[in-house]
Formats: structure tokens, C-alpha cells, sequence
């Protein structure tokens, strides 16, 4: 029972995918230049500006042997083309303007996104988590309500308008945080202190913006925790003489998080792709900057390969999602009759 | 009435609420003497304040809920205990190892999330209890509730049937040997066969733990078969208080008698079932006189006017009514008494709630 369903999720999982990256591809072929058309045209740019002869042919060449795609083949050819590169070789092609393949310039900036993005979902659900547990226990309280306003309020302003606020006010009237970029200059690379405390003084902005735009999440936990609360289990806890400190953790603190599980885990789906505009804000080059600037210039390679991996993060981490909860409430067993 | 055979001595018990439109007053002036190893029935309408007379057995009635009054717990050797006066770390010593309560809705009282070993194991480690001794002891609670200890230890709550769920709490609520147990309607949710076997059981524990029980229910029938007294709730206060045969036999109080002429006959056609006319006082309201008046039918100026106190009618027999030797020939009950409340029917107590 168990595997046949593992196997029946992770098939899922791979249609999903494939799904996703076909109708990218058909998607990216039907807007009006498309890749091929835009790198020709840079390349006849440059020809021109040289004065040289124009060699259609090589043209082509040069099309071909950045893009992955032969341009003037019929789309489905391409298509068949591209798909085994891609998932054959694993080669995501060139960047058009970079002397660098695609999955290096990933390589290099996806762990600096990583590193904002993960701290601003584990502050922002920490900090949800405690706020809506002491909201759910003073409920009604003044405290209650004055958090649920500010909660209510920080979660309905965009991440970016906090963005540029938290930059007007931390780094332009106190600059007491760098307006963008990711270490000093001059700072040694390496694991050193210095080096460290760089990287932290730097993401701090981009990791709070973010932060903020998950305290959302507090008003979710007040709910449940509430919920919770009200529950009879709760009350023959009380009954029983348990200490709070596990009624607090063991009995509200688990059945109240658990709803949010799949929540988290989607939400690290998106760690990658809502980093686009806070990096753009923050100047933080990580793969937001790389994927807002290839979007600036029609990179097209570079939008496909991007687009493939935050595809893959995404069904990865709800896959998981599926696949554990039934270890974190017991309630959901994955059809399996073990016991 | 004070005296060494008395477990718990409730007296001048008031449980207020205070809500929007006024302060809700859901036990009025209740007075009530539990003897040791006795079973206590305590007999109401939904609404009557009964779970709320229970629930301060343990001072625990929800919060808003404020309980005034005296409640004198006398364990067997030791000072008594003035269970509304205790700490917070008191009480939460006090409970389960003193007094414990299995209540409404137990359907859903284990953790959903965590094993039924690790409630019993958290409850003796919280207590400070010895772990492989008190699990040595949970094996046989749930052996005397006819459960496979591994079994069911090993599972989680939503495996188990409801009757499973039930005895389990059972067992859970016998841990830490608790003198008095205090059930709140714990046959509620279950099935008739299922509520006839928990109560066998609950007469069998009595015996083997030395237990005294507390039963509350709107289920007379299931009541006549487990209790040794029952007391009768009305209206947030006891009406009548007495041994369940003088209950059924010579009950004195109009009321006790107009809800033994309500249990439901099965040879007795739906529409010529007594129905007890009119509905129960609003807790917010201050009713003058006797709280059953309005519906009473030997009510007079007197009853409407001055709140009758509990009379004895004989040894071991009260009632809250000025004209308790009338009752009787003023409300008939048309059964015979051998044909009144027996197993498997239940009574039409429900009163309409406002």
C-alpha cells in the first residue's frame, strides 16, 4: 500500500513537472521576438556596429550554439531538442550575454538566495508561531486585539513598499545598513568572522522585509491555537494535573502547528521565486536579481533554466510535504495499515 | 452533618457567569453531602446546572464560570481539604489523585496526536509519580476494563472505538488512585449496549477500588440500576435528595414525580406520553419562591412568594417542597412502580432550553 502510493506521487510529481516545463517552453515560443529572435537581433546589432558582412548562416551558428535551439527548425523539433538537452545532459544551455552556462550562474546565486529567504520564512513562522499563541491565550485581551490590527495591517502592506521604507529609513537617514549588495568590498572571502558578519549585516534588510510578509501567519496560529483550546482533550489535560509547560507545547503547541505543515512547506517552494522583487529592491544579487535582469534583456536561456529549477524546488517540497505528513499526525496515514 | 463518613461536603455552592445581559446564575445554594463508597446520582435537565455542580468537585468550571461557597474534601486520613481555596499548583495536585472526572463528551478527550501510553505516562510523570510501577498499574486498569492493555496503549485515540475510548478514560482517570470519581454524563455519546456495559463496569471498579461515585446524568433509568442515592436537580438547585428506591417509590417533590410519569413506555403511545408543560427559568432571571412554580400544579401563593428549604420526609429522604406529603395524590404516575424506570429506555427530561 505504502509504495504504491510513493510511487504514485512521485509519477505525479514528474508529470507535473514535465507539464510545467512544456508549456514554459511553448509559452516563451509564443511571445512576440521569442529567444531566437532576440539574439539575432543582438547579433546583427553587434555585426552592424562592426561594419562587417552579415553571414546569415553564421547567424544561425551562433543562435543555435548559445540558445540550444536550432531557430529556423519547427517548433516541436526544438522542443524535442531542448527537453533532451535539458533532462539527457542536464545542460540548461548558455546565457546569451555571459560567457557562463546557466546552471553555473544558478549554481552561483541560488545559495545567496537560499540564505535571505530561508531566515525570513524561519523568523517569520517563529516569531507568527509565538505571537499568535500569546494572542490565542489572552484572547480578547487589549493586547489581542492591538497585535491582530498590526498583524492584519503589516500582512495587507506589499513587501516591497516595507522594502523601500526599511531602506529610506536604515540606510538612507541612519545608514546603519548598506542599501544593497550582498558582502563589503574588500571583505575576504572564506570562513572567517569578518566574513561572516558581513553577509549578516547585509542580508539583515532583505531577511526583515521578508519576514514581515510572513507574519501573516501569526492570525492562522491564533486561529488554531483557539480552536485548540476550546478542544476537550485540552480541558482533561488541565483536569489531569499536566504541567502547562506540556499542555502549552504537547497539546496546543502540536495540534495548533500542525495545520500550517503544508503551509511551511509550501512556502519554502516559494522562498525562490518571491525573492525576484526584494532582491531587486535591495540590490541582493542573488538568482531574484539574476531572473529580473534576464527578464530586462529577453535572457531567455537564462529565464527557461531559472524557471526549471524553481519548478523543481516547488514540487519537491510539496512532495515531501505529502509524503511526511502522515508521520506528524498520525491521523493521516498514507493508507497504510501497519498497526 | 459533618462526620467521618462523608467524602465530600458541598455547602452554599453558587457557579455565576457574568455575560452581556447579566449575571448568569447557574448553581444556586446547593447543599449536598457525598458519603464514602457511596454512588451518587445526580438527576437534571440539560440546563440544570448539573455539570456545573460536578465540575466544582474539582473547582474546575469553565472559565468565565466563578464557583462561591464551600467545598470540604475529607481524603481518608489527613486535614480536610477546602477545594475552592486551593493554589493553582494545589489543585493540580488535587485532581486525579484525590478527585477525578470523567465528563461529557469524552469522544474526543485523549491528544489526537500522541499515543494513549504517552497520556498515561505524562499524567504519572507530571504527578511525580514512580513510571514503571504506575504503568504496571495501567496495564491492570485496563485489563479491569476489559481492554488489551498493549492494544490499546499502542494506539492512538482515533483507532479506537467510542465504548474503547470511553473505558480507556476510565482506566486513565484511575491512575494516580483517586478516592471519588466524578462522571459527567459518560454514556452519553454511546450506544445503549455500550452504556449498559459501562456501568456494569463502573459498579464493578466501586468494588475493586474502593470508590465513591458520582453520576450525573438526564438518563434515569441507567441512574435507579448504579446509584445508591439520587439527588434531583431543577433549576440550578437540588429538589430532592433521597435512597433510589424512596426516590422511586415515594418520590415527594411534584417534580420528581412529574418526571417519573414522563419516562418513555414503550406500550404507552407517543401522544399519550406525559410531558412535563411549560419551560425552565432562564438562570439570569431571580425567580421568587420555588423555582418549579411556574409549572407546578399544586402551587400556591406561599410556594410563589418564599423559597422552600429542604424538609426531611423520613430518614435519608429530603425535598424541597412546602407540600411534600400532597405531592404524591396531587401528581399521579400512571405506571405502576415495578414498571418505572428500567433498563434501556430513557426519560424525556429534556427540558426546552431558551
Amino acid at each position: 500500500m505504502r509504495t504504491d502510493y510513493l510511487a504514485k506521487r512521485v509519477a505525479q510529481a514528474a508529470l507535473t513537472f514535465f507539464v510545467t516545463v512544456t508549456l514554459t517552453f511553448v509559452l516563451y515560443r509564443m511571445m512576440p521576438g521569442g529567444p531566437t529572435e532576440a539574439l539575432r537581433n543582438v547579433i546583427l546589432q553587434q555585426q552592424m556596429g562592426t561594419g562587417n558582412t552579415i553571414d546569415p548562416a553564421r547567424v544561425e551558428r551562433l543562435v543555435a550554439q548559445y540558445t540550444n535551439l536550432q531557430s529556423d527548425a519547427p517548433m516541436y523539433k526544438q522542443y524535442i531538442q531542448y527537453m533532451s538537452s535539458v533532462f539527457l545532459e542536464q545542460d540548461l544551455g548558455e546565457s546569451l550575454y555571459e560567457d557562463a552556462s546557466v546552471t553555473s550562474l544558478l549554481a552561483e546565486r541560488i545559495p545567496w538566495s537560499m540564505l535571505i529567504s530561508v531566515y525570513a520564512m524561519v523568523i517569520g513562522y517563529t516569531v507568527s508561531i509565538v505571537l499568535g499563541a500569546v494572542m490565542a491565550f489572552k484572547e480578547k485581551s487589549r493586547f489581542d486585539s492591538i497585535s491582530s490590527i498590526v498583524v492584519i495591517g503589516l500582512n495587507s502592506t506589499p513587501y516591497y513598499v516595507a522594502g523601500i521604507l526599511l531602506i529610506f529609513f536604515f540606510s538612507i537617514r541612519n545608514e546603519i545598513f548598506p542599501t544593497g549588495g550582498r558582502v563589503g568590498l574588500g571583505v575576504e572571502e572564506g570562513f572567517n568572522i569578518l566574513f561572516m558578519q558581513s553577509i549578516a549585516y547585509h542580508a539583515a534588510l532583505p531577511v526583515l522585509s521578508m519576514s514581515i510578509l510572513g507574519l501573516g501567519t501569526a492570525l492562522t496560529m491564533r486561529g488554531n491555537a483557539v480552536r485548540v483550546l476550546g478542544e476537550d482533550y485540552l480541558r482533561v489535560a488541565k483536569l489531569r494535573g499536566l504541567r502547562n509547560s506540556r499542555i502549552a507545547t504537547q497539546y496546543v503547541g502540536r495540534n495548533a502547528i500542525l495545520p500550517m505543515y503544508t503551509q511551511f512547506m509550501i512556502g519554502i517552494a516559494g522562498v525562490l521565486s518571491s525573492s525576484v522583487i526584494v532582491e531587486q529592491i535591495f540590490s541582493y544579487p542573488g538568482v531574484g536579481l539574476l531572473v529580473y535582469d534576464a527578464i530586462q534583456v529577453r535572457n531567455y536561456p537564462v529565464l527557461m533554466g531559472s524557471l526549471i529549477v524553481f519548478t523543481l524546488v516547488t514540487i519537491v517540497a510539496i512532495l515531501i510535504a505529502d509524503l511526511t505528513y502522515g508521520f506528524i499526525d498520525p491521523r493521516i496515514s498514507s493508507g497504510g495499515t501497519d498497526e | 452533618m459533618s462526620n467521618t463518613d462523608t467524602i465530600v461536603e458541598v455547602s452554599n455552592l453558587d457557579v455565576t457567569f457574568q455575560m452581556d445581559r447579566g449575571q448568569s446564575h447557574v448553581v444556586r445554594d446547593v447543599n449536598l453531602d457525598v458519603a464514602r463508597n457511596e454512588t451518587l446520582g445526580i438527576i437534571g435537565e440539560s440546563g440544570s446546572g448539573k455539570s456545573m455542580l460536578a465540575s466544582s468537585f474539582l473547582n474546575a468550571v469553565i472559565d468565565p464560570g466563578v464557583s462561591t461557597g464551600k467545598v470540604m474534601y475529607h481524603p481518608e486520613d489527613g486535614a480536610p481539604v477546602s477545594v475552592l481555596e486551593l493554589s493553582d499548583s494545589e489543585l493540580d495536585r488535587f485532581r486525579w489523585e484525590e478527585v477525578a472526572m470523567v465528563f461529557q463528551g469524552a469522544m474526543s478527550s485523549f491528544n489526537p496526536v500522541t499515543k494513549i501510553r504517552t497520556q498515561f505516562r505524562e499524567t504519572l510523570q507530571d504527578h511525580g509519580r514512580d513510571i514503571p510501577a504506575g504503568m504496571d498499574r495501567a496495564h491492570e486498569l485496563l485489563e479491569s476494563v476489559y481492554l488489551d492493555p498493549d492494544r490499546i496503549l499502542d494506539s492512538y485515540a482515533h483507532e479506537l472505538s467510542g465504548g474503547m475510548k470511553q473505558r480507556a478514560l476510565i482506566a486513565l482517570s484511575l491512575l494516580l488512585e483517586p478516592d471519588l470519581l466524578v462522571l459527567d454524563e459518560p454514556t452519553a455519546a454511546l450506544d445503549l449496549l455500550m452504556q449498559r456495559s459501562i456501568v456494569t463496569l463502573l459498579d464493578e471498579l466501586q468494588t475493586e477500588y474502593d470508590l465513591t461515585l458520582v453520576f450525573i446524568t438526564h438518563d434515569l433509568p441507567l441512574l435507579t440500576t448504579l446509584a445508591d442515592r439520587i439527588a434531583v436537580m431543577y433549576a440550578f438547585n437540588l429538589t430532592e435528595i433521597g435512597t433510589t428506591d424512596e426516590l422511586l417509590y415515594n418520590a415527594s417533590h411534584p417534580y420528581t414525580r412529574a418526571l417519573l410519569d414522563a419516562t418513555p413506555d414503550l406500550n404507552v403511545p407517543v401522544d399519550e406520553m406525559s410531558i412535563i408543560k411549560g419551560s425552565k427559568p432562564d438562570p439570569v432571571d431571580r425567580i421568587s419562591g420555588c423555582s418549579y412554580s411556574p409549572r407546578c400544579p399544586i402551587a400556591d401563593d406561599r410556594c410563589r412568594s418564599e423559597e422552600p428549604p429542604m424538609m426531611t420526609v423520613r430518614d435519608a429522604h429530603e425535598s424541597a417542597c412546602f407540600y411534600y406529603d400532597d405531592a404524591p395524590d396531587a401528581v399521579p404516575i400512571s405506571a405502576a412502580p415495578d414498571e418505572r424506570p428500567s433498563s434501556g429506555r430513557t426519560t424525556a427530561t429534556e427540558g426546552r432550553d431558551n
